[in-house]
């Protein structure tokens, strides 16, 4: 693992937390807030998956199960009863992970490829079954969520910084719960899984209970990013929120920039959203496909020639211009 | 009501027959190569393509263009598996997953800025034709579609039973290290393999193109299709993805009639997922992951 990248790096961190919290201020443009605020998310939600995908290796391609049930738990609340959304985050996390539980058992029988396919089939279903329920979550309309103007504890602000560092918070906080997992014996377990499931077992590790446990945290943390997302937009359907999209860009960014590592997410977010507003600003908006045209070519660059991801650059670039006493860094493999 | 359901049952068999096309060839490359292809339903796109240009451009009726699809996709499939799936052959899950996954996402936006998300749609004399017997109601082009549907199986079980290559292939799908022993080229096996599985995916989109429209996305139906069916028929068994393939046709065909037009997909996920949680080795026992 890259444990050696970030052994001494707390100069950088706080150079990068100092730059995270001073760039809205000097840039104006509410584009470029936007695309802040998107890569921001869209790194939360990347955090979320590698803890599942990257450490343990449990590639899901269905997170927008988990999205989509916390940003539905926090609308149906605040819209059906006025609970505020700050409760409603809460909430929708809690649903994720009970709904995990069920998944989790069906899932975890599978391996590889096809435990990629029924997380698959678990989000089709669940986006399926918010399409029929007309009642209480709207059918296949979807609804806007009440403007309420600047209304700071029914989250909603009229300005975008405030929701530029609400996210920035939430990609702390997924950073700094990876950073403790990563450190603990669950991080341990989790390589070990991810490394070799049987081989795991075999040593006395419960590997469906670990399976389990990453799997109640990661569907938290996505369900904390759902919420978010329609408190941002004001708007949500079954489209929207169980939008096959996020599961793809969830494990995405994480493979691209570095699976399994701490800031694989962060990196890969960084490059392919700062791609998608390049191709964006150069091509207009009315381009369908040259995005995901781009982002697969990227990524099937990374799988052919890179697998342990763009992060492999940087520690090999670090180890290379580093002082001899850390340049062991370079022997710890990489793997993806 | 008899007649309803007897209805219901025969358009599920008939759609069946495609989708039985598209999960062979999953299961051919899953039992062979040891790779799911998630690009699968996009190889089904291009040879729906292609007979829609076919048949637009010098009005070749898309039964006929079959002659062209099939070998085109071959072709790609071997230039697939040289060039692509035979480099992470020996990495890891991730790898192995994303790669296919990529192309798909590839091949979906590539037709989405070549061909727009327009739906294209081939009519041919026999596209509106039917037969009536009794109270049931056959279309031609989907019953055209069936039969070549599963002679093409039949000619697929013939080359894995009676030919050196097929069995080099079902021997390959055993255990490849033995087959190596015995003088069998794996790489050979693995091209003549994923090309025969993108030749069944292209005839799919042929047999197609006389009755449902071509669009960029159009692969996900047959590809989510393909993936319930080869689990459910066991992986890597090809009698088992044909079975179950029609299996499937017919459950979602009842949920449509008997649930609602937009419930196909729920029956078919949720038998899925009742499998997965019942019967995780499929319904034909046998070995899995």
């Amino acid at each position: 693992m890259t444990r050696r990248l970030i052994a001494s790096p707390a100069p950088w961190v706080g150079l990068l937390a100092a730059i995270a919290l001073l760039l809205p201020l000097a840039i104006s443009s509410p584009f470029a807030i936007d695309v802040f605020i998107r890569v921001l998310l869209f790194a939360f939600i990347g955090v979320a998956w590698n803890l599942m995908g990257g450490y343990a290796k449990q590639l899901s391609l269905g997170h927008a199960a988990y999205f989509g049930l916390g940003a539905y738990t926090s609308t149906i609340l605040l819209i059906r009863f006025g609970i505020s959304p700050w409760i409603g985050i809460v909430a929708g996390g809690m649903v994720a992970m009970l709904a995990s539980l069920p998944i989790g058992a069906l899932c975890f029988r599978l391996r590889g490829p096809y435990f990629a396919i029924a997380t698959i089939a678990t989000a089709q279903v669940l986006m399926l079954l918010f399409l029929k329920f007309r009642d209480f979550a709207w059918g296949a309309e979807g609804t806007t969520l009440p403007n309420l103007g600047d209304a700071p504890l029914m989250m909603q602000f009229d300005s975008k910084l405030a929701y530029y560092y609400l996210a920035l918070a939430l990609l702390a906080m997924g950073l700094a719960i990876t950073w403790c997992i990563e450190r603990s014996w669950m991080g341990y377990y989790l390589v070990a899984v991810g490394e070799d499931e049987d081989a795991a077992e075999a040593i006395g590790v419960d590997t469906l209970r670990i399976k389990r446990q990453i799997y109640l945290i990661s569907a938290f943390l996505t369900a904390l990013a759902g919420t978010f997302y329609v408190q941002y937009i004001y708007f949500i359907d079954p489209n929207v929120a169980f939008s096959f999209n996020i599961s793809v860009e969830a494990a995405l960014v994480s493979i691209v920039g570095g699976i399994g590592t701490l800031w694989g997410p962060v990196i890969g977010t960084v490059l392919l959203e700062a791609t998608s507003a390049l191709l964006q600003s150069w091509l207009g908006s009315g381009h369908g496909g040259v995005q995901l045209t781009v982002y697969s070519l990227i990524l099937m660059a990374v799988i052919l020639w890179r697998p342990a991801g763009l992060i492999g650059i940087l520690t090999d670039a670090g180890a290379r211009f580093a002082p001899a006493s850390l340049a062991h860094a370079k022997e710890a493999p990489l793997d993806g | 009501m008899l007649a309803t359901l007897a209805q219901a049952v025969i358009n599920g068999l008939l759609i069946g027959g495609i989708y039985a096309l598209v999960s062979i060839g999953v299961t051919l490359i899953f039992g062979v190569v040891k790779i799911v292809n998630f690009a699968q339903g996009e190889f089904v796109m291009i040879g729906m393509y292609i007979s829609f240009f076919l048949a637009n451009r010098f009005g070749i009726d898309p039964l006929a263009s079959l002659l062209i699809s099939m070998p085109v996709l071959f072709v790609i499939g071997v230039l697939l598996q040289h060039f692509l799936i035979r480099r992470v052959l020996a990495l890891g899950d991730m790898p192995q997953i994303f790669l296919t996954f990529a192309l798909s996402l590839l091949l979906m936006n590539v037709g989405l800025l070549m061909f727009t998300a327009n739906y294209r749609t081939v009519q041919t004399a026999y596209s509106e034709a039917a037969i009536h017997i009794g109270a049931l109601y056959l279309s031609v082009a989907k019953l055209i579609a069936f039969a070549v549907a599963m002679a093409l199986s039949g000619v697929l079980w013939l080359f894995l039973h009676a030919t050196d290559l097929g069995k080099a292939m079902r021997a390959a799908a055993q255990n490849r290290d033995v087959a190596m022993l015995m003088g069998i080229n794996p790489e050979r096996v693995f091209c003549v393999a994923v090309g025969v599985s993108l030749a069944l995916a292209g005839a799919a989109g042929s047999l197609l193109m006389p009755f449902y429209p071509a669009y960029p996305m159009v692969g996900q139906v047959f590809v989510l299709m393909a993936f319930v069916a080869v689990v459910l028929g066991t992986l890597g068994n090809v009698t088992g993805a044909l079975i179950a393939s029609l299996m499937m046709g017919v459950a979602e065909s009842l949920g449509v009639q008997f649930v609602g037009a937009d419930s196909g997909l729920i029956v078919v996920f949720v038998m899925l997922l009742a499998t997965l949680a019942l019967r995780p080795s499929g319904l034909f026992g046998g070995w899995s992951r």
